[in-house]
């Protein structure tokens, strides 16, 4: 009995060892971890520190302005080029060119294919007539 | 040990006769200790044992001791400290008022030596100057032969010289990070910032003020900060803003071939320097030689007499008084004669001037009379209030006082009503045209970003507000129709004040050599900020019909300035003049000051 407790105790003793042993190692092996990643955050805090120097060496006002006046059209701002909102003029109504180019010709919307609204301002005059010209070809086909 | 000597002791009979007995009785008495010595009689073998634990305790005891002992005690001074001391310390950022960075640190490798621990000083010598060219052979080796613990070998390598030292692998020489003080925007700002040493300590300008705020002593106490326990301070500055204005000052002191010139915006509301600029300048990323007098700041280190600007301090004084009123009119038919000096007008009009027309024609018989009307007391007690006789303080650590005659007669009176006679900082004569312009709070200039409210809960209350508008009123017709028309940008409601001041050479005033300064406020009507443009002695060109005068060059410049840097500034420009820009001015009865003037032709 006292033998078996003696061995207990030993393998006790030993196993505590190395689970000592193992905490420390791993203890150490972490305070190397932070120490090598606090480094690494010093090493770049130094490299944002030098970046951030060299982003307002390279936005610097002298410099910029060196480089519009080689690549840019831009003019100094004048008061002339500043209007407020309401010198503006008021939006033109809505005229949806080819719509009412097919009222005109007696050809109601409905049998119109669907065409895309926003594209219709933007289309310039003579394009219009043409496309206005296929339309009433082809809605002519299905007729 | 006592027992067993007792013990010794017992073993010998003890006859005493005669002394061969005695000897032998020694001899005895010899083995008998040594026998009890090294026997192994287990009698005395517990009190042996404890002996051995007692002396064991005590060689313990005498290392623990010795441990505590020289854990405590303080590090002695070696290189690590002697290097924290020796390295530049980290600075606080300079920010711009918009955050845009003035000033930073970046690291850099220095190279240092410990003497001690070198090995062979001329090989370390040779070694380094062939990695180093820079580095001067025999001073090196002379500071290599010194008893010290730590020197420099050189600051600030690059990285290839880094590497190269790095590989030569000569023991006590080693790198040590350092903290390099660099202004990525070169001169724009440089004579606010002024710049730090290869220490970083501050030498100039701002970087010496943050020093004085307490960084010195605390590097020096051995608390070296990290960067990111400095916060970075925000200057007033405006870096695009400064730029803008240093670039049309620059056009403009090459264009009229003048010898100096400088320039600045202040926030008349907060007392904030937004723009500074000051020609000749400097890199402060090479420190110039600060004892030379070409590239001080002309606008606080500088002091000048600053020319018919004063006279808006005059006028402002008179109609402050409550004796003199927009309607008064001031006896300008001829020169002014005091004992042998005459005063006469650069543009004499012959007659008598109301106060309007005394500020648009500039009239010196005018401000005069309104001087001597106030009487020198008064005069000198005004300019006291507004800060013109005292040297004035802002966080650069440069200033200078103005000069004050010392004698001040009617004569002095007369003549610095309209200028000349009394030599002020040009910073200083803003901040009190500042106060005529905001209301009438003299405000200190600051280069350090604030509020209106941290601006005006000490600023003195020095004139009425309505003298305040009186005066605006004054500055914006001058620019209508007066001698300030170069400034009347269209959309700005541009106000303005020229000033042409005779430099004075081998004691007398000369006529060629002029002194010219310029001031404008913008917007006139709610007034925001106030331009000064200075220049020294430009030259008439042919395109100015040869004039020198301050409205054709120190003005023009102040317009592109106020033209180019409104829109940074986020000056909105307008369209319609506004309806009623000084409507105290209007209660009181002046009603024509809200009708805009033109014309004016010939002044």
């Amino acid at each position: 009995m006292l033998r078996f407790l003696n061995i207990v105790a030993i393998l006790a003793l030993v196993g505590s060892a190395i689970y000592a042993y193992s905490i420390k190692y791993q203890t150490s092996y972490r305070a190397e971890q932070i120490a090598k990643t606090k480094l690494e955050i010093k090493a770049e805090h130094d490299a944002i520190a030098v970046l951030r120097a060299e982003w307002s060496f390279m936005t610097r006002p002298e410099r910029v302005q060196q480089l519009a006046d080689r690549y840019l059209d831009l003019q100094p701002l004048t008061a002339d080029n500043i209007v407020t909102a309401r010198a503006l003029p008021e939006r033109a109504p809505h005229v949806d060119a080819i719509a009412a180019k097919l009222d005109m010709l007696g050809l109601g919307v409905a049998s119109t294919p669907a065409a895309d609204p926003g594209a219709a301002p933007t289309t310039p005059k003579t394009p219009t007539k043409t496309s206005v010209a296929t339309q009433t070809r082809g809605t002519g086909h299905q007729r | 040990m006592t027992m067993d000597a007792g013990q010794i002791h017992d073993a010998p009979p003890s006859d005493g006769k005669g002394t061969a007995r005695a000897r032998a009785s020694a001899a005895e008495r010899l083995r008998g200790f040594a026998r009890a010595a090294f026997s192994t009689n287990l009698t005395s073998s517990t009190s042996r044992m404890r002996l051995v634990a007692l002396l064991f305790l005590g060689i313990y005891g005498v290392i623990g001791g010795r441990l505590v002992f020289l854990g405590f005690r303080p590090d002695p001074a070696n290189l690590r400290r002697a290097a924290a001391e020796a390295v530049a310390a980290a600075r606080p950022d300079l920010l711009d008022r918009n955050g845009e960075i003035l000033a930073t640190d970046v690291k850099t490798m220095s190279v240092f030596a410990e003497p001690r621990r070198l090995i062979d000083k001329d090989e370390a010598t040779e070694l380094l100057t062939a990695a180093l060219p820079q580095v001067d052979a025999r001073e090196l080796r002379e500071r290599l032969a010194s008893k010290k613990g730590f020197v420099w070998v050189k600051r600030e390598v690059t990285p290839h010289q880094r590497d190269e030292v790095f590989h030569l692998g000569l023991p006590g020489v080693g790198l040590i990070a350092e903290n390099k003080r660099v202004y990525p925007n070169g001169p724009i700002g440089a004579h606010v910032l002024g710049f730090a040493n290869v220490d970083n300590v501050g030498i100039a300008g701002i970087e010496k003020f943050v020093d004085g705020q307490g960084l010195a002593d605390l590097h020096g106490a051995g608390f070296s900060m990290t960067p990111e326990e400095l916060s970075p301070i925000t200057l007033s500055i405006d870096i695009k803003a400064t730029h803008a204005l240093r670039d049309e000052l620059a056009k403009g002191v090459e264009h009229f071939k003048a010898q100096a010139g400088a320039s600045a915006i202040m926030d008349v509301n907060t007392g904030e320097v937004i723009a500074m600029a000051s020609l000749p300048d400097y890199d402060p990323n090479n420190p110039p030689d600060i004892h030379d007098v070409n590239i001080i700041n002309r606008l606080n280190v500088g002091v000048y007499e600053m020319g018919s600007t004063f006279k808006a301090l005059t006028i402002a004084m008179a109609l402050d008084s409550g004796k003199v009123n927009l309607n008064s009119r001031f006896d300008a038919h001829s020169a002014l004669t005091s004992g042998r000096f005459r005063i006469h007008d650069y543009h004499p009009q012959n007659r008598a001037l109301t106060v309007p027309e005394v500020f648009t024609y500039s009239s010196n018989v005018g401000v005069a009379r309104m001087a001597l009307g106030q009487g020198v007391e008064k005069h000198r007690a005004f300019l006291r209030k507004m800060g013109q006789l005292t040297r004035m303080r802002t966080e650069l650590p440069e200033s200078a006082a103005p000069i004050v005659p010392q004698n001040w007669g009617e004569l002095n009176t007369m003549t610095i009503a309209f200028g000349h006679g009394l030599a002020v900082a040009p910073l200083q004569a803003m901040m009190a045209v500042a106060a005529l312009m905001n209301g009438g709070y003299l405000i200190t200039p600051t280069f350090i970003k604030r509020s209106e409210e941290e601006a005006r809960k000490d600023a003195p209350l020095v004139i009425k507000p309505e003298t305040s508008e009186a005066m605006r009123y004054l500055m914006r017709l001058n620019a209508e129709k007066g001698t300030a028309k170069k400034v009347d940008i269209a959309g700005y409601f541009v106000g303005g004040k020229t000033g042409t001041a005779e430099k004075v050479i081998h004691g007398h005033y000369s006529k060629n050599r002029l002194f010219t300064t310029f001031m404008a406020v913008a917007p006139a009507d709610k007034p925001k900020y106030l331009f000064m443009t200075l220049m020294d002695e430009p030259q008439g060109l042919p395109e100015t019909g040869g004039y020198a005068t301050a409205a054709y060059n120190a003005g023009s410049v102040t317009g592109k300035i106020i033209e180019r840097v409104g829109p940074l500034l986020g000056l909105p420009p307008r369209f319609e003049t506004p309806k009623e820009p000084f409507p105290i001015l209007a209660r009181l009865g002046y009603g024509f000051v809200n009708t805009p003037a033109t014309g004016g032709g010939g002044h």
